[in-house]
Formats: structure tokens, sequence, C-alpha cells
């Protein structure tokens, strides 16, 4: 139970830096590519892990800093308010190619002046056959790259950026100090064999490590220099006070660890802003703030420190510093993540190491102040357990009747037992994180890409089923098959041409993981990322090399609900109400349900055949059955990092597909659940739009039916809800009611809520001025409405509508 | 015969329910908001937006069923003896027909479903039509929800015969009764019902100590006034009544009579807002009874 309530109110400094940043157009920052390339292009010598430290170091020593009127907790991502820095060492041919585009993009557009686009064109001159790009691609065979090619497995988010989708230790750099890792590594440096490979590229980097905190330690004290700086020519005597703290604050922590609560967020600050100016990987998160954040909090407050008001406006903040972070993606990959967002995560709620309820003072802290400032980040998640309170159920409801999507829900219940059963050690299953959307990891302890390799097209391999192994958008056979659907005699002889298909593309997902992986690891190794996690420096090698104390990583299916409502139309239709034939099906397919013919087959497709989402077994265990397949096969494989130190190196399956279902859907033909040509296929876990008639405890009961144990990369469940059906405490407690049945009796693994009228997208999409703050669910984030490509939206108001 | 199973409700009982309508009902109230809930025979319902032209249904009923220029069908329901032979024809589901013969069973395998959500305060809300004109089916129906330890409460308007009511009130744990309303020329005039009847009825149910909850429909042109209304409340609480529940009018039921082909009753009023309710319950709370507004 909480033991205050908190003041609603936001203050004038948080109303104006909140405004500042929503009214910034997103625009592009050149410093970080140009120091990257002079240090590239000067130590053309040198290993490319001392190439990332001197370029890391550069650009923390000379980026243009600032702090901004009023604000608190400084520290900035680039020259500009949401610019978005280039990274060029990842991937740059993208860059000439769309450069003139960026402000014309029908969402998540970039200003950009002509004096940069000069710049960026020499830039990117330099860099041609050099990137990770290049290096990846040329890793794959050609058949991997025809994949690709053919969009029916996805991975250029992968070679165009750095990994992300990671939290690090940040209990301990809280802890230890800047200081104490650099005792570390020197401690570890002096014990160094140099008389093997391995003791030579321990070497190198514990060199790097060196070089990239010192840098971010100077990094630090520049800001110091320039509070010092501002508060001696400050006419207002309150905000030279501010600055005089700022300037403190910043020398404390440049060295050993935070002394209270505003140093222990600025520290925060500045690890998760300098992780995200070496790599441009998203879903870099925050792990378990209320928790590492506490001791901090609970101490400032009951010796009279700090009040929850001044704790209050630090965390606004901080939360709008999150959101000045902006990133550039080339356009291929955008749409796979609409609404331009950075995933990063802060994750409340839970249980301690010891299974008690984790919920403090600062969780409801942490869920008020994100619920006051509605944006898009941080993405809020509650770990959600069976002693949970109600009260904090209550405060969750509060938040979530605000209507941007927040907090969603992970299940202790479920992802818990799944950790023990990969080989997790106990206390580290009682403290994982959200990552970025969904996804879960330990903080810390875990490596890249919990979620989030590569995208697979599932609706693309069921198609290759189909037609004895052809993919008829390429006109390619990548995999002969066992037959044609029209010689097909049972449903059985389907399944096993999806389970030849399946395995088939199952293994191409994991090589392609592999090469990328590979090319990652030798082009663009991370180093304070890797300093931040355990057990790293120990074992003297970056989390590529298998730094990691744990490794599992997950791709992306996308097409779940498809899937199975396509195997259910055909077993139910064709083979045993033998209402369409065969042949009829194929034609309508291959015509796009063309003519009255093709209407009525599409018809009776979308109508008499079971649909996963209405609690039905006959299409939910077919889903089930066929999803195994491609679990079981992948199941099989191991990363690159197996046997090279951390504990798991396997692979599992993950559904948090973002927004991924449109661009997925826009290279499907017409699919035998009576979908359309080229139409968005389902999001995540949840049911294809309009399918699910039977209201939000049939979708949990079909959600839970699917093999969660096994998805440890996500059940995405996105379920949308009009505000009124929550406006009352009744209503409220009517939807705990069922959240906890769905968790703690039917084991789901996640769920989100939509809550927006479908009348107010629809005006939105018409009048986007109006609505510029309107915030909508996509998959595992809220975005902007107004920022999302038409044909996102329309897929957002197609999604059923629950009344509660 | 049942018309729908609506597997997730939060409006009609404690916790979360599942509600089963029964066909058939002895009340024709203008307002009503499930018109294919009245007849006990199939009732057929056409919806043009989804119809796709593509003339199955012609295949099946010749005769009744005619293309109209441009788009869609006109139906002669009076024409067609067995409205269930169309059930399944329709590709797009334009064409439905309404009303199902379901056995004990088949109800139970549906309730089983949604259980888990029941926790401590859920069940089974019986609702219609008027599920107590089915006394037979639902006497053996109610003894197997009750082996289960289901939860009933039953939507009622009370207009049948004490028998029925007698027959199934062991089963039933809260009836949440209509009285619309205490004039009995109104009361006919609006619903085609006697008064009386029903307040005879819900004198031996409370005297027979049954947990009853009234709900008024609160409707406009018919109960919408505080003079009347106070009669209702004053009624209710003269007989020891202790919860009472106001529905404002709505017309969400309005496509269904498009669909029907018939005209609706009540198409001038604007739904009522669920403030115009207060006072009508600001009086009942006055009096010391229970109240709840709105859906």
């Amino acid at each position: 139970m909480r033991t205050k309530t908190y003041v609603e109110k936001i203050t004038p400094r948080i109303v104006h830096l909140r405004e500042k940043v929503l009214s910034t157009k997103p625009s592009v920052c050149t410093e970080r590519a140009r120091f990257y390339t002079e240090i590239y292009r000067e130590h053309e010598d040198q290993p490319v892990i001392i190439r990332r430290a001197l370029a890391l170091e550069k650009t923390l020593k000379e980026m243009t800093i600032f702090i901004d009127e009023g604000e608190l907790i400084v520290g900035n991502h680039s020259s500009q308010h949401r610019a978005a820095p280039i990274f060029p060492e990842y991937a740059v041919d993208w860059l000439p190619e769309e450069m003139d585009d960026l402000d014309k993009r029908p969402g998540d557009a970039f200003y950009i002046t002509e004096q940069h686009k000069k710049e960026l064109l020499e830039i990117a001159q330099w860099w041609k056959g050099k990137v990770l790009w290049d290096r990846g691609r040329a890793m794959m065979s050609q058949e991997l790259r025809d994949l690709q090619d053919a969009a029916i497995i996805k991975a250029t988010g992968n070679l165009t950026s750095g990994d992300g989708h990671i939290a690090v230790d940040f209990p301990k750099i809280l802890s230890a100090g800047l200081a104490g890792y650099l005792e570390e590594i020197g401690y570890y440096y002096s014990k160094v064999n140099r008389t093997s490979r391995e003791g030579v590229k321990k070497d190198l980097f514990y060199n790097a490590l060196a070089i990239a905190i010192r840098a971010f330690r100077t990094f630090i004290l520049r800001y110091r220099d320039l509070a010092r700086e501002m508060s001696a020519k400050e006419p207002d005597r309150g905000r030279k006070k501010e600055l005089q703290v700022i300037a403190k604050n910043c020398g404390v922590i440049a060295d050993g660890p935070p002394q209270n609560f505003y140093q222990a967020l600025q520290l925060t600050w500045f690890v998760q802003l300098v992780l995200q100016i070496e790599s441009n990987g998203h879903s870099v998160s925050l792990g378990r703030m209320d928790q590492y954040l506490y001791p901090f909090y609970h101490n400032d407050i009951l010796t009279g420190k700090m009040t929850e008001e001044s704790a209050s406006e630090l965390l606004e903040n901080t939360w709008i510093k999150l959101l000045s972070i902006s990133k550039i993606r080339p356009w291929s990959h955008t749409r796979f993540s609409a609404g331009g967002p950075l995933y990063q995560n802060v994750t409340i709620g839970g249980q301690t190491t010891d299974g008690k309820d984790a919920v403090n003072d600062l969780s409801y802290l942490i869920l008020d102040t994100v619920g006051k400032m509605k944006l898009t980040q941080p993405n809020l998640s509650v770990r959600f357990h069976k002693n949970i309170s109600n009260d904090f159920m209550m405060a969750c409801m509060q938040v979530i009747e605000k209507g941007f999507g927040m907090p969603s829900f992970n299940n202790d219940e479920v992802v818990i037992p799944g950790l023990l059963k990969l080989g997790v050690e106990p206390q580290d299953a009682w403290d994982y994180s959200a990552i970025g959307c969904i996804e879960i990891a330990v903080p810390g302890k875990w490596g890249y890409r919990c979620t989030g390799m590569s995208f697979l097209n599932l609706m693309r391999v069921f198609n290759a089923a189909l037609y004895n192994g052809l993919d008829r958008k390429s006109g390619k056979t990548f995999h002969k098959g066992t037959g044609h659907f029209r010689d097909f005699s049972s449903y059985d002889d389907l399944f096993r041409a999806w389970q030849h298909q399946i395995k088939y593309y199952t293994q191409k997902t994991v090589e392609i993981d592999t090469a990328v992986d590979t090319a990652l690891e030798e082009n663009a190794p991370d180093l304070l990322c890797s300093a931040f996690v355990d057990s790293c420096i120990a074992r003297g090698k970056t989390i590529k090399e298998g730094g990691s104390k744990y490794d599992f990583i997950s791709g992306l299916q996308v097409g779940i609900a498809n899937l199975g409502n396509s195997l259910a139309a055909i077993k139910k239709l064709v083979f045993e109400d033998r209402v369409i034939t065969k042949e009829q099906l194929l034609a309508a397919l291959e015509s796009d349900f063309e003519g009255e013919e093709g209407e009525k087959i599409r018809q009776l497709l979308l109508n008499y055949a079971p649909k996963y989402g209405n609690d039905d077994d006959y299409v939910d265990l077919l889903l089930r059955d066929a999803y195994m397949e491609f679990i079981n096969e992948l199941e099989q494989y191991h990363t690159t990092r197996y046997n090279r130190g951390p504990i798991g190196c396997k692979y599992y399956a993950g559904t948090s597909s973002i927004s991924a279902n449109v661009p997925s859907g826009a290279v499907v033909p017409a699919t035998p659940d009576g979908r359309k040509a080229n139409t968005p296929v389902a999001e995540g876990s949840s049911p294809s739009s309009g399918t699910d008639l039977q209201g939000p405890t049939s979708v949990f009961k079909s959600v839970a039916k699917l093999p969660t144990e096994k998805i440890m990369g996500g059940v995405l469940l996105n379920q949308k809800l009009s505000p009124a059906t929550i406006r009352k405490d009744r209503d409220k407690q009517k939807l705990i009611s069922i959240i906890r049945t769905f968790f703690e009796d039917l084991k789901g693994w996640h769920v989100q809520y939509n809550i927006v009228s479908r009348e107010i997208l629809i005006a939105a999409q018409k009048e986007p001025e109006k609505y510029r703050d309107l915030i909508v669910r996509v998959a595992g984030y809220s975005a902007f409405f107004t920022t999302l490509s038409p044909d996102t939206q329309d897929d957002i108001i197609a999604r059923t509508e629950h009344t509660l | 015969m049942i018309f729908n199973i609506q597997r997730f409700s939060t409006h009609d009982g404690d916790g979360i329910r599942t509600l089963i309508f029964f066909k058939g009902c002895p009340l024709h109230c203008q307002w009503c908001s499930n018109p294919e809930g009245i007849s006990y025979d199939h009732t057929i319902l056409y919806d043009k937006r989804l119809c796709r032209d593509l003339g199955e249904c012609m295949k099946t009923e010749s005769r009744a069923i005619r293309r109209i220029n441009g788009h869609g069908i006109r139906i002669e329901r009076g024409q067609i003896a067995h409205p269930e032979i169309l059930r399944d024809v329709c590709p797009s589901r334009a064409l439905t027909v309404v009303g199902e013969e379901k056995s004990v069973e088949d109800l139970l395998q549906e309730i089983e479903k949604d259980r888990p959500f029941y926790r401590d305060n859920g069940g089974v809300t019986l609702s219609g039509g008027e599920p107590l004109s089915q006394t037979a089916f639902l006497v053996p129906f109610l003894r197997a929800l009750k082996e289960r330890k289901i939860p009933v409460n039953v939507e009622t308007s009370l207009h049948v015969k004490w028998e029925n009511i007698a027959a199934v009130v062991e089963g039933i744990n809260t009836f949440l009764a209509d009285l619309k309303h205490t004039d009995t020329k109104k009361f006919r005039a609006f619903t085609g019902g006697n008064a009386r009847m029903v307040t005879d009825n819900l004198k031996k149910l409370v005297a027979g100590g049954a947990r009853v909850i009234i709900r008024v429909p609160v409707i406009p042109g018919f109960n919408h006034t505080q003079k009347e209304m106070n009669h209702i409340i004053d009624y209710v609480d003269s007989l020891g009544i202790k919860e009472m529940h106001f529905l404002p009018y709505h017309t969400l039921g309005m496509e269904k009579y498009r669909m029907m082909n018939i005209p609706y009753p009540y198409e001038p009023y604007k739904p009522v807002r669920d403030e115009e309710v207060y006072p009508y319950a600001e009086y009942a709370q006055k009096k010391g009874l229970r109240t709840k507004t709105g859906g």
C-alpha cells in the first residue's frame, strides 16, 4: 500500500520542457559521424576495438553539449534537440539514396539541411564497402541474401544498426561508480597472460575499456564545467543554485558512486545516454528502476533531504530526456518499427529475489509520473505476480485509463518458471526485467537481443507449403516441397508440407542470425555496454564474444493468427465439410478472391471456419501444433557464443513483432484465412483484426493455449478498450479481475491496453494537427498516432474494439 | 431455444458473467433493445451492409427472397415456413437465423469455458427474451449449475405464471427483476402486459425470501419523470426490497429492427444520459435503498 498520495500537478518547468521536446521537429546531426569517420580514417592501422574506443572518446570529448533552460537532469544526445546522430560504421548506402526524401516520409520524417547532406555524402563516400552492412552481407551465402531480398526473412535492422535490446547492471554502476570500474579493469588487466591469442585480445579489450570509461568520465566533467560556467553568469538566484547543484552532482558521479537520489538518477541517465551514443541499437532499457533507485529515494525522503514533489520533478525531467533521443533508420526498417520508438523500457513491480511483493513508494511514483507525462518514453512495464496488491493494480488502471497504452503487464507466474527451466539461477530469475517492449532478460547479466534478431514471415512459409516449395511472390523455390496442395488428400498432407518448409526456414533464420552476429562481433564491438554487463570484464570479452553471464536470443515470428486460421479453414472447409474444393481455393488465392466466385470463397473462409481468438480448441490447437514445429526445430540451434562462456546460448520463439505486421503483410499474397493480398497480417500473438468476436475472455483463453512457456521472446497481446469501459472504479475492478485470471490461472504471458475510441482515431487521421499528442499502442510500445503512416493507422483502426 | 450466449459480460450482475439469452418474451416493450428475442420462433436477420449479392440465399428460398435493384435482397418473411434452413447458406453472414435449440450439456460446455474468470463473484446470468418462460428446460439446467456451484442470476420481467417462478426459485441466487411501471394502464399500453401479474409475483418472491434487485429501465415518454419514478421507488421500498438499479434508455438495438425489416417504435427518442437518472437514484438512496445507475 502506498503511504502517501502524490500531486497531479506538473510544474511549469516540466510543462515547458515537455512542450519543447514535443514541438521540436526531428532533424539530423552530423557530429558523431564526423568524429567516427576522422578516427577510423586516421587509425586504419589499429584493431577495430581500439578504433571504436578512440572514436567514442573523441565524440564524448568534442561533441556539442548544452544545458537547457530549466532542466535539472543534464546530458544531450546530439548537437540539437531531437537531432538523430548518424552511425556510419553500420550502414551508409541508404543515406545518399534516401537523403532527399527524409523530410517527405509518410511517417517518421526528419528535417535535414543542404549543408548536412553535403557532409554526409562525403562521409558516406569514405565508408563505402567498409561498413557492417557490407561485411554482414558478404558473410551470407547467395541463398541467404536471396531469402532476405525476397522479404521472407528480414534482418535489415540488425545490419544497419547496433544490437541494443539490453539493460546494463545499474545496481553495480550506482554502487561502484566509474572509479570502481577503472579499478576492476586495472585489476584484470594486470593478470592478462599475453602468450595466447585470448591474452592478446584481452589486452586490447581492457585498453579499449579504459579509454571508453575515462572518456565517459570526461564527458560528465564537461557538464560540471558547463554548469559552473553558466551558474557564474546566471542572474536568477534560484536557477544559479540549481546549476551549482548540477555541477556538484556531475563532479561526484564522474568518479565515485552517487550520494543521493538526484545524483543516482543523473548517473542513470548519463549511462543510458552514452550507451546510445556508442551504438544505435534500440530497446536499451533501464531495468528495475524502482528497485535499484529505492535505497537512495528512501534515505533522502526519510532524512528530509528531498520531498516527493522534487523527486517527481526529477523523474519527469528524466522521462523527457528519454524522449529527446532520436534514431534514424532506413525506410525499409522504419516500416517495421513505426513511430520512431526507442523502446527504452522501465520495469516496476514484480517480486524481490526472495519472492516478496517488490512494489514500493518509488514504484508508485514512477507509475504516477509516467502517467502524468503521457509520453512515448519510457516504455513502462509492470511485473505482475499473484500477490501484487489490488491497490497497486488500481493505480495501474488509473494510468491505463489515460489512454496512452501504459503500463503493459508481464507475468512473473509464467516468466520466472520459464527462466528457471532455461537454467537461469533463482536469484537472477526473480530479478528479470522487461527489455524494449515486452521481451525479458536479467538486467546486467544477459547478452543483446533477448528478442529481435530476424523477422520470419510465417505466411510466406505457409504459402510455400501449398505450392510444393514455390514462393509465389518471388517466383523462386528455395526448398523443394513434399507436393502440391491440389494433390493433397488430407489435412495431414498439408501439415507435413508445413513441417517440411518450416524446418528449412527456421534453419535459415539461424544462419542469417549467425552471419549477422559474426559480423557484429568482428566489426562493431561495444565497449561501455560490455563493461556494464556481468561478466565481460572478468572474462576479458565483449558481450558478442561471450562476455555475458546468460545468452538467449529470439527471432520474431510474424503472422501467428493467420497461420492458425489458414490451417483451420483448410481442414474444416476443404477436407471435412468439403464446401470448398482444392481447385476453388487455389483459384481464389491466385486471383486474390476476384469476381463473385472469389468473393464467395473468401466469405466462406472468413465466416465458416473457426478463428483464433474465440477460445475454440479446433483452431487454437492446430496453431499450437504448427508453431511447435518451428519451436522444436529452433531449440536445436546455438548462438555464436556457444561454449565461449555464457549459460544458455540458445534460441527461443518470440512474437513481439512491433509494427512488422503491416510491411510483412504487404509482401504476402492472399491467404486461406480470407485475408486479401498485401493487407496486414495479425500483430504479435493477437487475433486477426475483426475475428475475435467473443470478447476478451475468449481472447485470453486462446492466447494462453499457445506454448507460452516456450515463447520467452514474448507473447504479445494487444487489447483495445474504449475509455468509457473503465471509467468507473467497479469497471476497473472487473478489468483487474480478468487480468488476474489470465495471469494466475491461464498463465498468460503479457497484456497491454490501447484505450482509445475509433472515432478519435478517424478524426486524428483527418486532422492530425489537432491530435498531435494522441498516443496509441502499436504492438509493444506507444507511438504518436499522427506520426504513423496511413496504412499503420488504418490497421490500428481496424482492430476489434472490445466493450467491457 | 436460445438466441445468444455472451461470453463476457460485466454489466449484468456481480463479477464476470456469462449471459444466456433465451428466446421468446410475453411482453412487447416498444423500446426493446433485443427485438430478435421477442418471438418464440426462429427469426431472420438481414444486414445489408454485409451483403455481397452472392445469391446463395435465393438458391435455397427462391420464392420468398428476391434480389432488389442495385444491391441487396427483399425477404417475405411470412412466406418462409422453416427459416432454419437458411441458417448456414449466406457466405458473408449478412443473412442469419437467430434461435437455436441447445441441450443442457451444450450450454454447460460454453459456460465452463469462462469459468476461470468467475473468481469469487461471477457466474451465469439468464436473460432474454423471458428466460422464465422456459421452465421445463431451466429446471434440469439450474440443477446442473448448482451441482457445479456456479451462481446464477436471472433477468426477468416476472411476467409469467407464478408456477414458472416457483419451479426455479431454488436454483436462482439473485433475481434482477424489471419493474417498468406501477401504472397498469401505461404498462399495458407500452408493453402489452399486465402490471398486476408482475407485482403479484414480486410480492410472493419477496415474501419467500428470495434475493431481489429491482431494475427500472428509464424510458422517455413512459416513466422518465420524477413523479412516476418516485411512485415506483415508493412501491419497491414498501415491499422491503433493498437494492434498485436504474438503466437509462439506449438505442443500441436500433440496427436490429432494420435487420428484421420492422419499424422501430421508439424512433424519435434520444438515449437517456447517465446523469438524467441520478435524481431517481438520489430519491431511492434517501429511502435507504442501495442504487446503481447505468449498465
